[in-house]
């Protein structure tokens, strides 16, 4: 299958249907949005023995998913971001986390991808409250390879999961043999000026910027974190080290997500300027990803913008 | 392994109740406040799955092929983990911990703390639905065991218990018997005060339950209609079990402030305990 030009939710659903064949204790739940998550028919049709619809009622799934995991199963639970995070908060936390039971939990189309279905459906806070979740992992991959791993990884391990998947196409990064652990942060690019951190759908975005800032003479290092936590602090410590600056970009809101974990991590360890982008504490609205992006300024020139500034700041002439 | 019963009479399950209500007021009053009111009302309820209906083994609490038990009313620890106590599922001398600091019994239940708890509750309303994913499980492998859930009155004020109803008996889980324990009370006052549930059997059934009622302490009652309710094919089972809130206590039987009682002090522990019918103090926590 070319998962390289694949719609990422349709990677998810293949990719689903080859867990299942590996471990049929692999289970495929729908609150209603199964189309949306790429799931049916590619996983209903193909196992649907394996595949439930709870209908609309995602504080249900979440609890049939935590007892199907105390009997062994591998639940994995897709809805979108605003109702599989912030709507089913307290289930996670109770049923999920506090009960380590080994549910996965899949948010759909996040962030500023919700596009057409606007503020009620634009979750800008789901990598903040799950990361603030004991015994919560939370990932948020970039391309369908790394999802592809990720996915693969969650079925083998035991541990409570959130995961973000973005629902287009988007462009290839990673190789096919490439191995998502959690943690590990991906080093894309090196650099030595400014350090730009981004997850999930932004990745993609800061390369391009990083290609831009090389026009202008600045050398960017692009670190990617398909693990919002468990956070690879080593890496981001030794990058923030080389280039003594650091912007991070992510499809949230700047309060608690990527930006707020790398920051808790410098402040702490290795204080360095540090200039975070994203949705500066708005909601959403239906508008296009570039009308957006405008609006509250994450786009690649506002990355390319915020990176010279913060270079310019440390006392590096362009 | 406890798979076949040996049936106790009229007159020890009696004397169970004694002990057992004696034992959590204790447990309730050393601790310092708890939930009494909605662990009193349990008491035969819990007896009679313990010691007459499910199967269950205290030396392998996860026996594949157990009975299960979600007290999705979790708040009413204190009845469950006497029962655990009892049965051996561990150390008598844990009950004297309730809610101390570093215990294994919290006022909550909790699967990760205590041998025999099958699932952790306490955020009212989540308990149905994992027992639901419990019995889901169990039917997906051909396993014959059954699913039980006790949900409270007040929880059913919970949106996520009628979001579990639908989907039960949508499914028609036979493996899944839930029992509300109906006890009429609810922490701001009298279920029909506060949210009326009424009419609540009715509910149920146009949810597609196959529904029972019974008087929650009458032994003969309770272990009649369970194994009727076990009976029934192609629906799950809600068998409201009409109860009275800290039953047996004199001062507390049937009042709100049961819910959670405060006991501040050794006046008050006496007066407390002195409540509680009991004809010798007993040494519960000795192995």
């Amino acid at each position: 299958m070319d998962y390289a030009k694949m719609e990422m939710r349709l990677v998810y659903a293949h990719t689903l249907n080859e867990l299942i064949e590996e471990n049929p204790n692999v289970y495929c739940l729908e609150a209603d949005l199964s189309k949306a998550s790429g799931t049916n028919p590619a996983v209903l049709e193909k196992h649907p023995k394996n595949f439930i619809n709870v209908g609309v009622s995602e504080a249900n799934m979440i609890g049939i998913a935590a007892g199907m995991a105390v009997e062994g199963k591998i639940p994995f639970c897709a809805s979108f971001t605003c109702f599989a995070s912030r709507r089913v908060y307290d289930q996670i936390t109770i049923s999920v986390a506090y009960a380590n039971t080994n549910v996965k939990i899949v948010g759909t189309a996040p962030g500023i991808t919700q596009g057409p279905n606007g503020g009620t459906h634009m979750c800008f806070q789901d990598l903040a409250i799950m990361r603030a979740m004991p015994n919560m992992h939370v990932y948020s991959p970039c391309d369908p390879f790394e999802l592809r791993s990720a996915m693969k990884f969650m079925a083998k391990s035991k541990q409570p999961t959130y995961m973000q998947l973005v629902r287009s196409v988007v462009p290839q990064i990673f190789n096919e043999g490439y191995q998502f652990e959690p943690g590990k942060a991906a080093l894309l690019r090196e650099g030595t000026d400014v350090t730009i951190a981004a997850t999930g759908y932004m990745t993609q975005f800061a390369l391009k910027a990083a290609d831009e800032l090389s026009k202008k003479g600045i050398s960017a290092e692009v670190l990617h974190f398909p693990s919002v936590k468990p956070l690879d602090e080593k890496a981001i410590i030794a990058s923030a080290k080389k280039t003594g600056a650091v912007v991070t970009v992510e499809n949230q809101n700047i309060i608690g997500g990527l930006g707020g974990a790398i920051c808790e991590v410098l402040s702490e360890q290795y204080p360095v300027r540090v200039k975070r982008l994203g949705v500066p504490d708005k909601f959403g609205e239906v508008a296009t990803e570039e009308y957006l992006f405008n609006k509250h300024g994450f786009g690649i020139p506002h990355i390319v913008e915020a990176a010279a500034s913060i270079v310019r700041k440390n006392g590096i002439q362009e | 392994m406890n798979s076949s019963h040996e049936t106790p009479g009229k007159a020890e399950l009696e004397k169970l109740a004694k002990d057992f209500r004696f034992i959590i007021t204790d447990m309730i009053c050393k601790a310092g406040s708890g939930h009494l009111g909605g662990a009193l009302s349990l008491v035969e309820v819990i007896i009679t799955l313990y010691y007459r209906i499910m199967k269950t083994d205290p030396k392998n609490p996860l026996w594949d092929e157990r009975d299960r038990l979600v007290l999705s009313k979790g708040h009413a620890g204190p009845v469950l983990y006497v029962a655990l106590a009892l049965k051996g599922f561990f150390p008598k001398s844990w009950l004297g911990t309730l809610n101390k600091d570093g215990t294994r019994l919290p006022s909550h239940v909790d699967r990760i703390q205590t041998p025999g708890i099958d699932m952790t509750a306490g955020s009212l309303g989540q308990g149905l639905s994992c027992a639901i994913g419990m019995a889901v499980a169990a039917k997906k492998d051909g396993k014959n065991h059954r699913v039980f859930c006790i949900i409270g009155d007040g929880e059913s004020n919970e949106g996520q218990i009628w979001e579990a109803a639908l989907f039960a008996g949508h499914h028609k889980l036979d493996n899944l018997i839930a029992i509300c324990d109906y006890n009429k009370l609810q922490i701001d006052g009298r279920t029909d005060d506060v949210l009326t549930l009424e009419p609540l059997a009715d509910k149920w059934r146009a949810f597609g339950w196959e529904v029972f009622e019974m008087d929650g302490h009458d032994w003969h009652a309770i272990y009649e209609t369970i194994n009727r309710a076990s009976e029934v094919k192609g629906k799950p089972r809600m068998i409201i079990a009409h109860t009275i809130k800290a039953k047996c206590h004199c001062q507390y039987e049937n009042q709100v402030s049961s819910h959670n009682i405060k006991v501040p002090d050794e006046a008050t522990y006496r007066k407390v305990i002195e409540g509680i019918p009991h004809d010798h103090e007993l040494n519960y926590c000795e192995d």
